[in-house]
């Protein structure tokens, strides 16, 4: 009993030893600036695409880097940069798991004067500052996203939204998108109806129950806007278990492997692609300009575009992954 | 058997200080001085580095620790002959204009001082500036010191953890009858959006502090009410806790939600942070204190009191404890009922902290509380246990979880290193007790 019990003891410090002292190394550097970043999750394609990106310029930049995640959970992410502070690190990015709650952890950064930088996700509490907010053009997102709705359903046709209106991002996307429908029937009369509006949660299976609930009640429908690609593949699966493959049209927002390859296939009409490549680099570059002294502007906003099935024949990213 | 007895005694401080002194380790880096210290730091250093009456700039960001270093560090400089051409506070391209302005004048400094903190964006906005990137940027030294046992940190940790320690004192006494509460984790949620509802709606951030103390205990009662509810429906129906409580935490989470209407709500008075961010005593953080006045009180219910016995008896065995007079249902209910209390005073805690309300708070906190009883040594099949373990559970998750935080190990990573750690320690437990 007591070697097995000193073996574990043995193991579990190794654990700890192993976990913490891989990284130990290159922090004791002190002539390399250290960025902490927080990002909302790293379970999404999006934010692993982030994170590589993120890494990369912060090599290229000299920066080293402590890279966490909140995993949707504030208190976890205040506790995050709490710990950043103690570890006085040259700057903060921030993915806000709640634009909200986050400004508190924001406020004291600020007073212990290391500049905060955000991508993707906006803080939107009062009083606190904000070097710089690096994001996809959420809202130019959601315009796109409406044009290819029209594109995909012609001039008119009613169509159902899977929401997910707690996140600043979404809130953008889906405003963006009702305008340009607006706009389009003020000027050119097109008569598209949007009939349901139900939350999917931003996750695949909850945007299936909704979608599934959506055809039910409106069986009529012509084509379903996700607001992301977790949802948008959670929409496609509720449509093929109803075997309405051939009516509805599917657009999304994201641009997730899973989702170029739905997009491919059929299964999708178009997905509105984000960059999160470009807003990595360009938020570890704000960093950089920042603290050697230049003007950052305050607002970066990172265009996206229309990704259809052509492209998706093309993509070499599908070539490569199955 | 003596040294058995030992570890069954101290094993899990024990654990808990190893943990600490490993960190202290592994954290053992250069630390900064600050403020009017790094600025008694840097005054000799210049003495020796640079010849007196020579020109110096001092450069600080716009923070109050920056300001008193340059305002500390102007007047000793100027005792000591030298003349301070300028202090310069600013975001950095505020101090790159300034400095470029004062390179322009042909005013060139012999040397510029700043805290260690900004050394390295000084040398890098200097070497965009030809005719300062030369001069030599004077900091005051460094000294070594495990960051994790820094003052701020070691506030850090217990701040940390205080709302799952609160949360685990109720959690500890369900367990300790044989039950487990699920629903906490939905009612920290549930009664952070209670009470940022109730503040919002009376006066929003020109809220009184006697609305701000009302909507915490009605949003704390409700929570208690629900786990009452819980405590009926598992006496009176011989509903098992694990199903009963599951129940509570889709209703209350769904309630969150509805009452929140999904969005967080924080139209909330700057005042209300006193409970969650304020010190009164001593610089120790008031839920800090709170948390620790709670398990005091507790301690003495769960060891000096008949109910505390009671709790005790209805856990080793309730067939025992009803014949000898224990009305059992109504020690169920009354922990239930504590449980649920305890969940919203961490929700206001939590709600306090963050100084909004949102229906995504809590989220498996019911797993990290349970964890903090287990490693604590209670027993998930009832009848034994100790509050005060309990707290040295909380404290040894929240070590570790502080500790991978400051020595930058991934988020998956962290997931896996502390399952393992809770693995281990409840197996630590077992053997233990088994000899």
């Amino acid at each position: 009993m007591r070697t097995l019990r000193l073996a574990l003891i043995g193991v579990l410090t190794l654990a700890l030893v192993q976990a913490c002292g891989k990284k130990e190394q290159n922090q004791n550097d002190s002539s390399r600036p250290v960025i902490g970043v927080s990002l909302l999750t790293m379970s999404h394609s999006f934010f692993q695409d982030l994170s590589k990106a993120i890494k990369a310029e912060a090599e290229k930049q000299g920066f080293d880097l402590i890279m966490v995640a909140g995993e949707f959970d504030p208190a976890r992410q205040q506790n995050q940069i709490n710990d950043f502070i103690v570890k006085r690190v040259t700057a903060i990015l921030l993915c806000p798991t709640d634009s909200r709650a986050i400004g508190t952890s924001v406020k004291k950064a600020n007073a212990a004067g290391i500049p905060v930088f955000t991508a993707d996700i906006a803080v939107l509490a009062e009083g606190v500052s904000i070097v710089s907010h690096v994001a996809s053009d959420n809202y130019q997102a959601g315009r796109l996203a409406a044009k290819a709705v029209l594109e995909a359903i012609g001039g008119s046709g009613k169509i159902g939204i899977i929401d997910h209106p707690e996140v600043e991002s979404v809130i953008l996307r889906t405003r963006g998108f009702m305008d340009e429908l607006n706009e389009q029937r003020e000027k050119n009369g097109v008569e598209i109806e949007v009939v349901s509006r139900l939350s999917g949660g931003g996750v695949k299976d909850k945007a299936f129950k909704a979608a599934e609930d959506m055809l039910q009640a409106h069986p009529d429908l012509d084509a379903i806007f996700a607001i992301n690609d977790p949802s948008a593949l959670g929409v496609v699966a509720a449509i093929e278990k109803a075997g309405k493959s051939a009516r509805v049209r599917v657009v999304g927002i994201d641009g997730m492997p899973e989702g170029r390859k739905a997009v491919r296939d059929g299964k999708i009409y178009a997905e509105i692609l984000q960059h999160p490549q470009d807003i990595g680099r360009r938020a570890i570059q704000a960093i950089a300009a920042y603290l050697s002294g230049e003007e950052v502007p305050p607002k970066i906003l990172i265009p996206t575009s229309i990704y259809r099935q052509e492209d998706a024949k093309k993509d070499p990213m599908l070539a490569t992954a199955k | 058997m003596r040294r058995i007895q030992i570890l069954s005694d101290y094993g899990m401080p024990g654990v808990l200080l190893l943990l600490c002194l490993f960190f202290s380790v592994v954290t053992l880096e250069e630390q900064h001085p600050e403020g009017e210290d790094a600025a008694n730091r840097v005054a000799p250093k210049i003495a020796q580095q640079v010849p007196q009456d020579r020109p110096l700039v001092i450069v600080a960001r716009p923070t109050l620790r920056d300001q008193a270093f340059a305002r500390t560090a102007k007047a000793l400089l100027q005792e000591r002959g030298y003349r301070v051409l300028a202090v310069i506070h600013g975001e950095p391209p505020v101090i790159r204009l300034r400095l470029q302005a004062l390179a322009d004048s042909a005013a060139v400094p012999a040397a510029l001082v700043t805290v260690p903190d900004f050394r390295l964006p000084l040398q890098s906005i200097q070497t965009r500036i030809p005719p300062l990137a030369q001069i030599p940027v004077i900091v005051p030294d460094s000294y070594r010191w495990p960051t994790f046992l820094l003052r701020d940190n070691l506030i850090n940790v217990v701040n940390q953890i205080v709302v799952i320690a609160i949360i685990a004192i109720g959690m500890t006494m369900v367990i300790i009858t044989a039950g487990i509460d699920l629903s906490v984790g939905s009612l920290i949620a549930l009664s952070a959006v209670i009470a940022a509802r109730l503040i919002a709606g009376m006066g929003g951030t020109e809220a009184s502090t006697l609305a701000l103390i009302l909507a915490s205990f009605a949003a704390i009662l409700a929570c208690g009410g629900l786990g009452m509810l819980s405590g009926v429906i598992i006496t009176r129906f011989s509903v098992p806790p694990f199903i009963a409580t599951l129940g509570w935490m889709l209703v209350a989470s769904g309630l969150a939600y509805i009452i929140s209407g999904g969005q967080s709500i924080y139209a909330i008075p700057d005042r209300f942070v006193w409970l969650g961010r304020g010190t009164a005593f001593l610089g120790i953080p008031n839920a800090v204190v709170l948390m620790a006045l709670l398990y005091a009180a507790a301690y003495v219910l769960m060891t000096h009191t008949v109910l505390g016995r009671y709790i005790y008896a209805v856990g080793g065995n309730p067939e025992a404890a009803r014949l000898s007079g224990v009305r059992v249902q109504r020690i169920l209910v009354f922990v239930y009922t504590v449980s649920g209390l305890m969940a919203g005073l961490g929700g206001i805690v939590l709600a306090s902290q963050l100084k909004s309300g949102a229906p995504t708070y809590g989220l498996l906190y019911e797993l990290y509380v349970i964890a903090a009883v287990v490693v604590g040594g209670t027993s998930l099949s009832g009848g034994e246990g100790k509050i005060m373990g309990t707290l040295i559970g909380a404290l040894i998750i929240g070590v570790i979880q502080n500790g991978m935080n400051l020595t930058g190990v991934e988020t998956y990573t962290q997931k896996v290193v502390l399952g393992l750690v809770i693995l281990g320690a409840v197996l630590l437990d077992k053997w233990r007790s088994r000899g």
